[in-house]
C-alpha cells in the first residue's frame, strides 16, 4: 500500500481509466497529494448544490435537492390524526427515507439498501431533535384533532453523501409545505374548505386560517466529509465512499449549534483536530446552504 | 421509520366534504371539455429527457402533463445464480410508485401487473440474442400517477434502453384511448380514467409498423376499436418522432 515510489510507476505505463479501476486507492492518493480531487475539485469544497421547490403537485410540500449528481426528491403529505393523551395539543413528523431500485446499482427489487433505513433513523433524529418544527404548531384541535405530516424522500440517484442531500431535500420539502385549510364537520371529523365550495361551509369556520405555513427556527444543515490519512475530504462521490470508509458527518443549525455529530465507526480514527477542522468546514457549507434555500424560496414567491 | 411503528395513530386524509366526483353527462352535451382543457384527439404535451440518473446505464424521465416517471436501466449483468443457463439475454422489469404519487398517500395501483405488462411491451422489441446469459434490469419508479401510467412508463422505458445502448430492433411508443360513451379521448388523466367504460392500450414500434403489445378493457364496439386502433397508432408514430429527436438532441450535445 506504498502511496507513492516503488512498483507503482505503471501509472505512466497505463490507461488512466484502467488504472483507476485497477489500483482505486492509489489513483485516489496521487490526486490528494496535488490537494485535488479526480473531478477537479479542492479537498475541502463541497459539489454545486441545486434545490427546487414545489417538484411534486400531488403533496402539500415538496423539493428537488441535487449535490452533484446525487439527486433526492422529498414530498410531504398531510393527514389527520387523534393526538395522543400524553400530547393532546402536539402533532406528529414521519419521517421515511427510500432507496429505490432505479437509484443504483447495487439496489435490486425485493432487497432494500442496508443504508435506508440507517439514514431513516438519522433523517427523524436530526429533524426532531434540532427542534426546527413545533409539534404544538400542528394540533388544530385540541385533544381531538392534529396534523400527521408524512415525509417521504426518495433517492432518485445515489452518488455519495446522501445524508446531505436527504437532509436538504427535507428542510427544503418543509420550507415549501402549505398546510391545507380546513374545517370540523358535524361528526367531528377535518374536512377541507375549498374556494369554491364556500356555500356548503359558510356556517363552518376553518379551524387553522392564519397557520397555512409553518414558522421554522434553528434549520439543521449537515456536511459529511470522508477522514483518510491527514486529508479531510468534504462532500464524497460514491467513488470515494467505496474507497475511503472513514466518515463524519455535522450537522449545524443556522446560528451553528452543533445538533449531531455522527462517526459511524470505519478504519479511521479521528483526532480532536481533524474534528474540529470538519465543523469549520461545515460552519462554511450552512452558509452556503442557508443562501441556496433562500434563493430558491424567493424564486418560488416570484412565480 | 419513527412514525411506522405499532403505535402510531391512525390518520386520515381530510376530504372535500359534500362533493361527491360525478360522470360527466358526455352524450347529452357535445361541448364538454376535458379537465385539462384538450380536445379529445389531442395528447398531452410529452417531455422526454434521457440521462436522468448518472448511476445507471441508461435512464430517462418523461413527464406527459402531471404524469412522472424515472426509469433506469442496468445492465447487461450478470443473471442471478440460481438461474438456468441462457443462450438469449434475460429482461428484467419492475415498476414502483412513490407513497406521494396518488391523491390518497400509500395506495399504488397493482405493480406487479404493471411490471409485467411493461416486460411484455419490450420484450419483443429487444434483441435478446445480443447479451447472452446476463441480464438487463429495467427499474421504473412513478414520481407522480397523473393518469395513463402504463404507456408513459413503457415509452420512458424504451427510451431509457435506447439510452443504455441496448440492442433493440425500434423504439415502442405506447398510447391509451379511453372511450366515454360515445367519445374516443386520447391519453386520458386520472379522473377520466375513473369513469371511462373501456380502454385500449397499443404499444407499437412506430418505424417497423409493428405492434408489440395491445390490451383492450371493458365495453367497445368492433367499429369503435378500430377508429381507436388508428388514433393509437397515429399518436405512437408521432410520438416515435419526439422520442428520436430527443435521442439526437442528447447525443449532440458533447458530454463530458
Amino acid at each position: 500500500m506504498a502511496a507513492t515510489g516503488g512498483p507503482n510507476d505503471l501509472s505512466s505505463e497505463m490507461e488512466l481509466d484502467a488504472f483507476r479501476r485497477l489500483f482505486p486507492l492509489r489513483f485516489h492518493e496521487r490526486h490528494l497529494t496535488e490537494s485535488i480531487r479526480p473531478d477537479g475539485r479542492p479537498l475541502g469544497k463541497a459539489r454545486e448544490t441545486t434545490l427546487a421547490l414545489g417538484a411534486v403537485a400531488s403533496a402539500h410540500g415538496s423539493a428537488l435537492a441535487k449535490i452533484g449528481c446525487t439527486t433526492m426528491l422529498a414530498a410531504i403529505k398531510m393527514e389527520v390524526m387523534t393526538p395522543t393523551v400524553e400530547t393532546p395539543d402536539e402533532g406528529g413528523i414521519a419521517i421515511d427515507f427510500h432507496m429505490p431500485p432505479i437509484c443504483s446499482p447495487l439496489v435490486r427489487p425485493g432487497r432494500p439498501a442496508e443504508l435506508a433505513p440507517v439514514i431513516s433513523k438519522q433523517l427523524s433524529d436530526t429533524i426532531l431533535s434540532s427542534g426546527m418544527i413545533d409539534l404544538k404548531e400542528l394540533c388544530l384541535v385540541s385533544g381531538k384533532a392534529a396534523w400527521m405530516a408524512y415525509l417521504d424522500i426518495y433517492c432518485l440517484d445515489a452518488d455519495g453523501a446522501l445524508f446531505d442531500a436527504a437532509l436538504l431535500s427535507a428542510v427544503a420539502a418543509f420550507s415549501h409545505l402549505q398546510i391545507p385549510v380546513v374545517s370540523l364537520n358535524d361528526d367531528g371529523r377535518v374536512v377541507l374548505v375549498s374556494e369554491d365550495n364556500t356555500v356548503a361551509m359558510k356556517e363552518k369556520e376553518p379551524v387553522n386560517k392564519e397557520r397555512i405555513k409553518l414558522t421554522l427556527n434553528n434549520i439543521p444543515f449537515s456536511l459529511t466529509c470522508v477522514l483518510h490519512k491527514n486529508y479531510i475530504l468534504a462532500d464524497p462521490t460514491s467513488e470515494e465512499e467505496s474507497i475511503m470508509e472513514t466518515f463524519l458527518t455535522v450537522v449545524l443549525d443556522s446560528s451553528f449549534q452543533l445538533v449531531s455529530l455522527n462517526k459511524p465507526g470505519g478504519p479511521g480514527l479521528a483526532h480532536t483536530s481533524a474534528i474540529q477542522d470538519c465543523i469549520k468546514l461545515t460552519r462554511q457549507r450552512v452558509k452556503e446552504l442557508q443562501k441556496i434555500l433562500n434563493e430558491a424560496i424567493s424564486d418560488m414567491e416570484v412565480d | 421509520m419513527a412514525g411506522k411503528s405499532s403505535s402510531t395513530p391512525a390518520t386520515y386524509a381530510p376530504s372535500v366534504s359534500g362533493q361527491k366526483k360525478r360522470r360527466p353527462l358526455i352524450q347529452a352535451d357535445s361541448d364538454w371539455v376535458r379537465p385539462d382543457g384538450r380536445s379529445f384527439h389531442q395528447c398531452r404535451p410529452a417531455f422526454l429527457r434521457t440521462g436522468a440518473v448518472n448511476s445507471a446505464s441508461g435512464s430517462a424521465y418523461a413527464e406527459f402533463g402531471n404524469t412522472k416517471v424515472i426509469v433506469s436501466v442496468f445492465g447487461p449483468r450478470e443473471s442471478k445464480k440460481a438461474m438456468m443457463y441462457s443462450d438469449t439475454g434475460r429482461l428484467n422489469c419492475n415498476v414502483t410508485y412513490t407513497t406521494f404519487a396518488t391523491p390518497l398517500r400509500g395506495q399504488p395501483p397493482e405493480t406487479k401487473d404493471l411490471s409485467s405488462m411493461l416486460h411484455k411491451a419490450l420484450e419483443g422489441a429487444i434483441i435478446l440474442k445480443s447479451f447472452p446469459k446476463t441480464t438487463v434490469d429495467v427499474f421504473a419508479l412513478v414520481l407522480e400517477s397523473g393518469g395513463s401510467d402504463l404507456p408513459v412508463i413503457t415509452t420512458c422505458a424504451s427510451l431509457a434502453l435506447a439510452d443504455a445502448g441496448i440492442m433493440l430492433y425500434d423504439m415502442v411508443a405506447s398510447v391509451s384511448v379511453s372511450c366515454l360513451g360515445k367519445n374516443l379521448l386520447i391519453d386520458p388523466v386520472s379522473e377520466e380514467e375513473s369513469y371511462q367504460d373501456g380502454s385500449l392500450v397499443i404499444t407499437c414500434m412506430p418505424s417497423r409498423n409493428e405492434v408489440t403489445q395491445m390490451t383492450v378493457t371493458g365495453e367497445w364496439s368492433t367499429p369503435k376499436i378500430h377508429e381507436a386502433m388508428q388514433l393509437c397508432l397515429d399518436a405512437c408514430s408521432k410520438l416515435g418522432k419526439i422520442m428520436r429527436s430527443c435521442l439526437k438532441d442528447a447525443a449532440s450535445v458533447p458530454q463530458d
